[in-house]
C-alpha cells in the first residue's frame, strides 16, 4: 500500500501516472474493439501466438540497439503474414500455424538472449508490462498506433463484421474478403504491440479477450456490445492501475484480476437477473 | 413475361469427392421466372446451385449469368443467395435483426464508407415487406426458424437483386409459416419482378405457385409448369418410376402462376 501521506489524488498529479492512465486507456480501447472481433472469429489464440513472437522481436531490438517496440512490430507483422501464408497454402490449420510462429518467435528471443550473454532486465518490462514507466516517447508511439487501429476499425468495421459473421456470403457480395482479413490481422499485430508496454507479452491476451467476453454476456446488439466492450476494457484498466498503485503490486496482474472480476460479476448478474 | 435468360447452364458436370454429382445439366432461367428446384435428398440440388454461382468448381460445361461467362461476371449485387445453412449461425452472435439486414447493403462500391440514411430506409422497407419490422431490435439468436428465414430474405432484398436463390428456405418450419413465406415470395416475383430460384421439398407449393421446375437427381430435367403439366411425368425422372405425387389443382386456390 502507498504511504498514508500519498493519496490517489496526489498520484494523479504526477506525469508518469497520467501517462500510465492515458496509455492504458488507449491500449484498452483498441484491444477491446479488436478483441471483440477476434473472440467472434474464434481466433483468440492468434493474440497469444503473435505476442510471444513479439518477444523475439523485442530481444532482437535490445540486442541490436534499436527501439524494441519497432523491432517487435516488424517481427509480429512477419508472423501474421507467415500464419496467413501457411493457412492460405494449406501448410497448416490456423491454430497449428499460430503455434509454429509462437514457438519460432519465442525461440528467436531465447537464442538472442543467450548470444547477448544473459537475461536483460529490460526484457522483464516487456514480458510483464511496465505501465508506470511509460515515457513520453512511448506514449506518442502508442497514440500513433492507436490512431491507426481506430481509423481502420472505424472505416471498415461493417465489412469486418460481415466477414466475421459469414465470410462466404461476404465474398459472394463482392467484398474484398482476403485483403480486409489480411489488413485486420496486421492491425491485430499493431494492437498487440501497442499493448505490450501496458500489460506485457504474457498477459496481453487478457486485455484483448476478457472485455469482449464480459460484454458478450450482456446479449446486446453489435453497436452496444462494442461500446460495452470498450468501456469494460478502459474502466478495468484504469481501476487496475489505481488499485495496483494504491497497494503497490504488479499493475498488469491487477488489471487482469479486475477484468476477470468484471467478467464474473457480469456473468452472474445476467444469469441471476 | 420477358424471355431474357438471366442464367444459362450448358453441358454442366460437377464432381464432388470423385463422384459425378451433376451430369450434363442444360437449362435456362429467364427473367421473371419463379423456379422450383426439386429432387431427392443427396440428388445434387445444392451442388447445382453452388456450381452455378461459382462457389464450387465445375468439372465440365458452361454457366452464363446475365449473358456473361461466370468467370467474367462481377456484378454480384444482382444476385442474392440464401444458403440452406444460413439460419445455423452462432446464436450468441451479437447482432440485432436490423444490423444484420443492413449488412446486405454492403458492396464493393461502399467499402470503407458508412451506410447512408437511404441505406437504412431500404433496410426498414425490407423488414416491413417481410413482416418483421417489430423484430428489428431483437437479437438474431432469439428468432424462430421462420423469422430467421424472413430476416435472411430481407437481407437479400436490401441488395435490390434481380435474382434471388434460396436453398430450402422453409425446411423445419410449420405449415402456416411456410404458406406465408411462399406468399411473400410470390409477391416478390409478381409485384417486384424478381426472378426466384428456390430449392423445396414442398411439391404442392412448387406446382401451385411456380412457373418452372428443375428436377435434380444427378440428371437435371427441366419443365415449364402450366395447368396442363402432368407432375408425375417429370417428377418420376428424379424420384423413380414408382413415385406417385397426388396433386389436386383445386388445392391451389387459384394460385397457378401461368393460368
Amino acid at each position: 500500500m502507498i504511504s498514508p501521506e500519498f493519496s490517489i489524488i496526489d498520484l494523479l498529479g504526477y506525469q508518469f501516472f497520467q501517462y500510465a492512465l492515458i496509455g492504458g486507456s488507449l491500449a484498452a480501447f483498441a484491444c477491446g474493439w479488436i478483441g471483440l472481433f477476434l473472440v467472434l472469429r474464434r481466433e483468440s489464440m492468434l493474440v497469444d501466438g503473435v505476442a510471444h513472437t513479439a518477444f523475439g522481436g523485442i530481444a532482437l531490438g535490445i540486442f541490436l540497439g534499436i527501439d524494441p517496440i519497432l523491432s517487435a512490430l516488424a517481427v509480429s507483422v512477419l508472423a501474421v503474414l507467415g500464419i496467413g501464408y501457411m493457412r492460405g497454402r494449406g501448410l497448416a490449420q490456423s491454430d497449428s500455424a499460430t503455434a509454429v510462429m509462437l514457438a519460432l518467435g519465442f525461440s528467436t528471443g531465447l537464442i538472442v538472449i543467450s548470444l547477448a550473454g544473459g537475461f536483460s532486465v529490460d526484457l522483464f518490462a516487456y514480458l510483464f508490462g511496465s505501465i508506470l514507466t511509460i515515457s513520453q516517447q512511448d506514449l506518442v508511439l502508442v497514440s500513433a498506433l492507436g490512431v491507426v487501429v481506430l481509423a481502420f476499425l472505424t472505416l471498415f468495421y461493417k465489412e469486418i463484421l460481415a466477414i466475421t459473421f459469414d465470410a462466404e456470403s461476404a465474398k459472394m457480395m463482392g467484398l474484398p474478403v482476403r485483403t480486409i482479413s489480411l489488413i485486420f490481422n496486421l492491425i491485430v499485430a499493431v494492437t498487440i504491440i501497442l499493448s505490450i508496454r501496458v500489460i506485457g507479452i504474457i498477459l496481453v491476451v487478457a486485455l484483448i479477450v476478457l472485455p469482449a467476453l464480459a460484454a458478450l454476456q450482456l446479449r446486446l446488439s453489435f453497436r452496444r456490445t462494442v461500446v460495452s466492450t470498450v468501456l469494460i476494457g478502459m474502466m478495468s484498466t484504469i481501476l487496475g492501475v489505481l488499485v495496483s498503485a494504491y497497494y503497490n503490486v504488479a499493475t498488469s496482474g491487477v488489471i487482469v484480476f479486475t477484468m476477470v472480476a468484471v467478467y464474473l460479476v457480469v456473468a452472474v448478474y445476467v444469469r441471476l437477473g | 413475361m420477358g424471355s431474357e435468360a438471366v442464367i444459362e447452364v450448358k453441358g454442366l458436370d460437377v464432381m464432388r469427392s470423385g463422384m459425378l454429382v451433376i451430369q450434363n445439366a442444360n437449362f435456362e432461367i429467364d427473367r421473371g421466372d419463379y423456379v422450383g428446384v426439386v429432387g431427392p435428398n443427396g440428388g445434387g440440388k445444392t451442388t447445382l446451385l453452388l456450381a452455378m454461382l461459382g462457389m464450387i468448381p465445375r468439372h465440365r460445361g458452361m454457366v452464363r449469368i446475365f449473358g456473361q461467362e461466370l468467370e467474367r461476371f462481377s456484378d454480384w449485387g444482382k444476385i442474392a443467395y440464401v444458403s440452406q445453412d444460413a439460419i445455423n449461425f452462432d446464436s450468441d452472435f451479437p447482432l440485432s435483426v436490423r444490423e444484420l439486414v443492413s449488412l446486405g447493403r454492403l458492396s464493393p462500391r461502399n467499402v470503407g464508407r458508412p451506410l447512408r440514411r437511404a441505406d437504412w430506409s431500404r433496410v426498414d422497407g425490407a423488414l416491413e415487406f417481410m413482416g418483421i419490422s417489430e423484430l428489428a431490435g431483437k437479437r438474431i439468436g432469439e428468432l424462430s426458424g421462420g423469422q430467421k428465414q424472413r430476416m435472411f430474405v430481407a437481407m437479400a432484398l436490401v441488395r435490390d437483386p434481380e435474382v434471388i436463390i434460396l436453398d430450402e428456405p422453409v425446411a423445419g418450419i410449420d405449415a402456416v409459416t411456410q404458406e406465408k413465406f411462399y406468399q411473400k415470395m410470390s409477391d416478390l416475383n409478381q409485384k417486384k419482378g424478381i426472378t426466384i430460384l428456390m430449392v423445396s421439398h414442398d411439391l404442392t407449393a412448387v406446382f401451385c405457385r411456380m412457373s418452372k421446375l428443375i428436377c435434380v437427381n444427378r440428371e437435371v430435367n427441366v419443365a415449364e409448369i402450366t395447368p396442363e403439366t402432368d407432375p408425375n411425368e417429370i417428377l418420376r425422372k428424379a424420384y423413380g418410376e414408382h413415385f406417385h405425387f397426388v396433386f389436386h389443382r383445386h388445392e391451389c386456390k387459384g394460385e397457378f402462376k401461368n393460368d
